[in-house]
């Protein structure tokens, strides 16, 4: 690796630390302190970041076709750095733009077995950038996944060729990456994936190959190609009851538990919960136990789990064995209705799990499983409300976010209260008010509603939490693009529960022009919307946060209130509701005052002991 | 011909009677009372004498209900007025002499013909002489309003000029249309047609129109048995275009107009039916004007139509023409919802024996991805009457895994045939990295319905091969095919001379680059253009060159960002600030790869019009030119 490469990825360690909240100062002001002290200092970093950058890594990405040998050795090495931690590596994207100029450099000099490699690189990039956007129900990168992977896996046919063992290896593992392309969330996706891991097994199991490549570990590939059928449960929930497919998924489950057991008696570990789930899941989708013998394993699992295991398997038994629970007991309305009380513990169990994580791990791994648990949330009007879990997780996870949150929700509020005041025509429509007595009537409704969509409008940014806070240097085009899915994320999480889903409109638009002329996302055409006034009123505050947010490492001249203020006026009727602009007038000092509280606030939330 | 119903009541009648039945063209007699059969002597009913087209009206109006006329029946040397009513569910026809009225009329009849007879003549004389001097007008006019300088009042007044006298041609080719139509003198000369062209030069009149109207114009094609039919297109395209351009006509901007083609086949062997169905979703017609839409010289009375140009010839002309070559129309319509067309017309089929020719692609495996269903299927029906193997993906996504799959089962697709545009993909990037992954062996033709021209030089890039035109004919999808794939192909896809690169001979460009070999591939890329290049090898250089040249001297500048001495955001700040006229307009477009999002955005900060990326994509680096070289810099 060369020196810049090394000391890059120090910085990015360095700005994990940073963005550590493991030392929490005593009080609120000492916290927004210590928060703008990091601030600087990770402005100072990502700006040493982006000039080694700029002087040295870009220009050879430039011209990659010119890089001498050693220069190749040492960008491939720091590839491997980059994608180190699966999920979890340092700099996705960056580490994927490295990739693709390996595998153009390969192409280039008809390097096959350095292009088989570096395809199957690139394609696990890709998957993993896909996992993201994942979380916003958008499909962006399984085309390109697909070719990168089936590129490499049809180095089959030239596999007499190929002399190196490890490449080999790439070639196997490429087919068996080919079913990562499909999420495998309608029947016919589902199929495809299944095909693609038959396909894969049917070669792995082939003596002729094994005896080719002894050296390379087959057991281990065909136990992650059964781990890859066996985890997709959703394949049968997608409504595939052929009696083959049935069979393969049982066997495969069968074969995964085996084999972890077999794994942790040699290592006397335990087991991990995830495989043994997919074992019982498989034999309830096939028919061999009914709902009610599942949903009873899964009580006795999560009742013996470790409430202070933080690594993956532990994450997946506090927080996704209840999401199971709850979609399975969904399924049924009979279950929905018996197992609420079961269920309900399990989420005041989850909320307490999250609330003491430490913040020094797991941090990106635990929001993914968060994310997929709100994804089965079933609302009982009684129970956690979706909306108050979410606020919980957001200050857990990211306080920093829950500031700019807290300061939107404040000043659409503001607003609120002007509209209410001197033009209470305008709030006509919202929450359904037929009229202005109405509006008057249920003021204090209102007011509530317009706090809370502020609060709530940018939840989609959790799906990027991970992102941001390892963030060492300034946005590559493909990640703005990946980061502005972030609108569909947040409509995507709140649309869901009675009690989150009239926010959902805000969370889309906020970054949408007043007139549809610029913003994003760029190809949404709003419908209607009697309660617009709410969203405009959102979109000037979640502005006016962002814009002044000293916090953001990204936001490199954050505004001062009064500059902000002034270019919501300049944008009225074009980027900003004109109306809305006018609802500013006079709330300059509230606005000045609010980000300290907010911090506050952000700060007293985070030590007050989680009670949903 | 007793009847137990009618001979009690009607026998003793001293009016003819005759209960009828339609019968085809004619009428079976159920019952005639003694007077009627009084009438004929020497037959069995007065209706076996009378001539056959009074016959035909008889049976016409029977079959209607009893409604029309007056009909006029001519029995002998005399003629009855036959009045028809229902009666318990008989059809009874009473007849009464009418001889004396009749002829006392009919001399009044000749005369309105005669006068309407010269007064189409008349018409058509002057419509003939006037279009000579018309043309003139026309053409007088083109040429004043292309010359430069014309004052504004003038243009408008010409402008004026063109619209008018365009409506005035419009209107005295219908009258003279219409007025061969009534002669008799419009003859139908068919000939062997491709139903590809003339569909082809249909959409290429009606497509544009419809898009400055600001329509939405939509095909539908149907099954097309044949290619080649016998026809006269000229009149053919007549009748189309005049469907197509009323409904463009009457229907309000952001409306649609579709139009269905189909050439079906017919029960008569060597035939086909030619269906077109021309729908809007205009102002529509009232029922009242529906029953007279085809009567020469009518137009609906209602604000929204008297403001539209028309002769209310259009129709009838229609009309006459579709029934002169065996044809019918029909038209739905309702006011405000729109109108729909429909005309069937049988053609001979001419068939042409293609076995051989391409026998190469039989068996051929060809994927195909086309998102739209209707399309997809369409040629994927014209793939298998090739005998062809044709896989369909519906999108990106299924594409990869079809291609993935044959080629890992080992039996690859031969070609790829691909819609032009697909949802949530952008198509020039899939498919490059399609031609990445498949090697250059692998032709890739573009199933596209915008102009080739256009869009040629980009996709050739992307890696396509080849472009094979919509609405997809089989003859035209063979052809290409076999191009790709046949064994006496002139030259595959993929060995084709490059696309003709842009010619900016008469450009000259101001390469800023300080990297000697990135000099070299940039001077090697864009020569093929004929641009003229100089270079500079920092931001000093460059402000330098640009100073010391006549103004407008470069068309544009291509600045790296990153460069020694001074880098390329102060070399355009200084430049953009310099005192001379084309400092703040020559276009300067920063040359960066793996940029910032940041950088992009300084870069349009210091002044840069654009960005392109680096190692140069020429496809984007012509685009970018053709963008502000297409501008007049001087």
């Amino acid at each position: 690796m060369k020196e810049y490469q090394r000391l890059y990825l120090e910085n990015l360690q360095r700005i994990v630390a940073l963005n550590d909240l493991a030392d929490m100062p005593a009080d609120g002001a000492a916290f927004l302190r210590q928060r703008r002290e990091h601030t600087g200092l990770i402005r100072e970093i990502v700006e040493e970041n982006n000039a080694m950058l700029r002087r040295q890594l870009f220009p050879m990405l430039d011209d990659i076709a010119s890089a001498d040998e050693e220069e190749i050795r040492a960008l491939e090495d720091f590839a491997a750095h980059l994608g180190a931690g699966g999920a979890n590596q340092p700099d996705l994207v960056l580490h994927y733009s490295v990739r693709c100029a390996l595998v153009s450099y390969a192409r280039k000099w008809g390097k096959r077995d350095m292009l088989i490699q570096q395809l199957y690189w690139a394609g696990l990039a890709l998957f993993y950038m896909q996992e993201i956007i994942d979380r916003c129900a958008k499909v962006r990168y399984r085309w390109k996944m697909g070719l990168l992977f089936g590129e490499a896996a049809s180095y089959i046919k030239h596999y007499d060729e190929i002399e190196d063992p490890e490449t080999r290896g790439y070639i196997h593992r490429s087919m068996g990456n080919l079913s990562l392309a499909y999420g495998g969330a309608n029947r016919e996706d589902a199929e495809k994936k299944l095909n693609a891991v038959r396909r894969s097994l049917h070669i792995l199991n082939d003596p002729a190959f094994q005896a080719k490549t002894p050296e390379l570990p087959w057991d281990k590939y065909i136990y992650v190609s059964h781990q890859e059928r066996s985890s997709a449960l959703n394949v049968l929930r997608a409504g595939i009851s052929d009696p083959i497919v049935l069979g393969e998924v049982m066997a495969s489950a069968q074969f995964v538990r085996e084999y972890q057991e077999e794994d942790c008696r040699r290592r006397g570990a335990k087991p991990m919960v995830r495989w043994r789930m997919g074992y019982e899941a498989a034999q309830y989708h096939c028919g061999v136990q009914p709902l009610g013998d599942l949903l009873r394993w899964l009580e006795e699992a999560y009742m013996q789990r470790d409430e202070s295991d933080y690594s993956e398997d532990g994450i997946y038994a506090n927080i996704s064995l209840p999401a199971l629970y709850a979609q399975y007991i969904d399924q049924d309305g009979k279950y929905r209705l018996k197992k609420k009380e079961v269920l309900l513990h399990m989420y005041r169990q989850v909320a307490q799990y999250v609330r003491s994580a430490p913040e020094d791990q797991a941090r990106g791994i635990l929001t993914k499983y968060l994310l997929l648990f709100l994804e089965s949330y079933v609302e009982y009007p009684d129970g956690i409300l979706e909306k108050d879990f979410l606020l919980q997780l957001v200050v857990c996870r990211q306080p920093d976010a829950y500031v700019r949150f807290r300061l939107a929700a404040q000043i659409t509020q503001l607003m609120a209260v002007h509209a209410l005041e001197s033009r209470p025509e305008l709030l006509v429509g919202v929450l359904g008010c037929r009229d202005v007595q109405e509006v008057h009537r249920r003021g204090e409704e209102i007011l509530q509603f317009a706090y809370d969509s502020g609060l709530l409008h940018d939840v989609g940014v959790l799906a990027f939490n991970d992102m941001l806070v390892k963030l060492g240097r300034s946005w590559l085009e493909e990640e703005r693009e990946m980061y502005q899915y972030h609108v569909y994320a947040g409509e995507y999480l709140l649309g869901r529960s009675p009690s989150t889903r009239p926010y959902a409109r805000a969370a889309l638009e906020h970054h949408r022009y007043y007139d549809g002329s610029g913003g994003y996302p760029a190809d949404y055409v709003p419908e209607e919307d009697a309660g617009q006034v709410i969203t405009d009123m959102v979109q000037v505050a979640a502005y006016l946060a962002q814009a002044t947010d000293e916090a953001n490492p990204q936001n490199r001249h954050p505004l001062t209130v009064e500059q902000a203020v002034e270019q919501v006026r300049r944008g009225a009727g074009t980027r900003f509701s004109p109306e809305a602009a006018q609802l500013l007038d006079g709330l300059e000092d509230s606005l000045q005052a609010g980000r300290t509280v907010a911090y506050e606030d952000a700060f007293r939330i985070l030590q007050k002991p989680v009670a949903p | 011909m007793q009847n137990h119903t009618l001979e009690p009541v009607w026998s003793q009648a001293s009016q003819p009677v005759l209960a009828l039945e339609p019968q085809g063209d004619s009428c079976r007699v159920l019952y005639q009372n003694a007077a009627a059969l009084a009438l004929c002597s020497g037959c069995e009913s007065p209706l076996d004498v009378l001539p056959e087209e009074e016959t035909r009206a008889l049976a016409d109006a029977l079959r209607a209900g009893g409604g029309g006329g007056p009909f006029f029946c001519h029995i002998g040397n005399r003629v009855y007025a036959a009045q028809l009513m229902d009666w318990g569910g008989w059809h009874l026809c009473l007849l009464q002499d009418a001889t004396a009225y009749y002829n006392a009329n009919q001399a009044a009849l000749n005369e309105a013909v005669m006068a309407s007879q010269a007064k189409t003549s008349f018409l058509s004389e002057m419509s003939h002489d006037i279009r000579t001097p018309m043309g003139a007008i026309i053409g007088l006019t083109e040429i004043a309003l292309s010359q430069k300088n014309v004052q504004p009042r003038v243009h408008e007044c010409l402008t004026k000029i063109k619209v008018a006298s365009g409506h005035m041609m419009s209107l005295l080719n219908e009258v003279l249309d219409m007025s061969r139509i009534e002669s008799g003198r419009i003859i139908l000369q068919p000939a062997p047609v491709s139903v590809a062209d003339l569909l082809h030069e249909i959409l290429i009149v009606a497509g544009p129109q419809a898009d400055s109207a600001s329509l939405s114009f939509h095909l539908e094609m149907g099954r097309v048995e044949e290619e080649r039919i016998l026809a006269d297109s000229v009149r053919l395209k007549q009748v189309c275009l005049n469907l197509l351009s009323n409904a463009v006509k009457y229907t309000p901007s952001g409306g649609d107009v579709e139009l269905f083609f189909a050439i079906l086949p017919d029960a008569q062997p060597g035939w086909v039916r030619m269906a077109v169905r021309v729908k809007d979703n205009g102002i529509g017609m009232s029922p009242e004007f529906l029953r007279k839409l085809f009567t020469p010289f009518e137009r609906e009375e209602k604000p929204t139509v008297n403001k539209i140009q028309g002769t209310g010839l259009g129709m009838t002309i229609t009309k006459n023409l579709v029934e002169q070559m065996g044809g019918t129309i029909r038209v739905e319509s309702e006011t405000d919802k729109g109108s729909c067309f429909t005309i069937e017309i049988p053609f001979e089929a001419v068939p042409e024996d293609d076995s051989g020719a391409f026998a190469a692609l039989e068996g051929r495996r060809v994927l195909l991805l086309d998102g739209d269903p209707k399309q997809g299927e369409l040629v994927r029906q014209m793939l298998g009457s090739l005998h062809m193997k044709a896989g369909w993906a519906q999108d990106a996504d299924n594409a990869v895994l079809m291609l993935n799959d044959a080629d890992l089962a080992g039996a690859p697709y031969s070609a790829l045939l691909t819609a032009e545009k697909l949802p949530g993909v952008e198509m020039m990037a899939f498919l490059s990295e399609i031609r990445k992954r498949m090697g250059e062996g692998f032709p890739i033709l573009l199933l596209s319905g915008s102009d080739w021209s256009q869009t040629e030089y980009m996709f050739t890039q992307a890696g396509v091969d080849g472009f094979i035109p919509l609405p997809l004919f089989r003859s035209r999808l063979a052809a290409e095919l076999c191009a790709c794939l046949g064994p006496g192909r002139p030259k595959p896809g993929w060995e084709k001379e490059p696309a003709p690169p842009l010619d900016l001979s008469q450009k000259r460009l101001l390469l800023v680059e300080d990297n000697e070999l990135n000099r070299e591939i940039a001077l090697e890329l864009l020569g093929g253009s004929g641009v003229q290049m100089e270079t500079a090898e920092n931001g000093r250089q460059a402000i330098e060159r640009f100073r010391d040249s006549e103004p407008f001297y470069y068309d544009m500048i291509l600045m790296d960002i990153q460069m020694p001495v001074l880098n390329g955001l102060q070399a355009t700040r200084a430049i953009r600030a310099l005192e001379r006229e084309d400092a703040k307009s020559v276009p300067i477009i920063a040359m960066t790869a793996n940029a910032f999002v940041e950088d992009v955005q300084n870069s349009l900060e210091a002044g840069m019009d654009a960005h392109i990326s680096k190692p140069l994509d020429m496809e984007k680096v012509f685009a970018t030119m053709e963008r502000f070289l297409g501008r007049d810099q001087k």
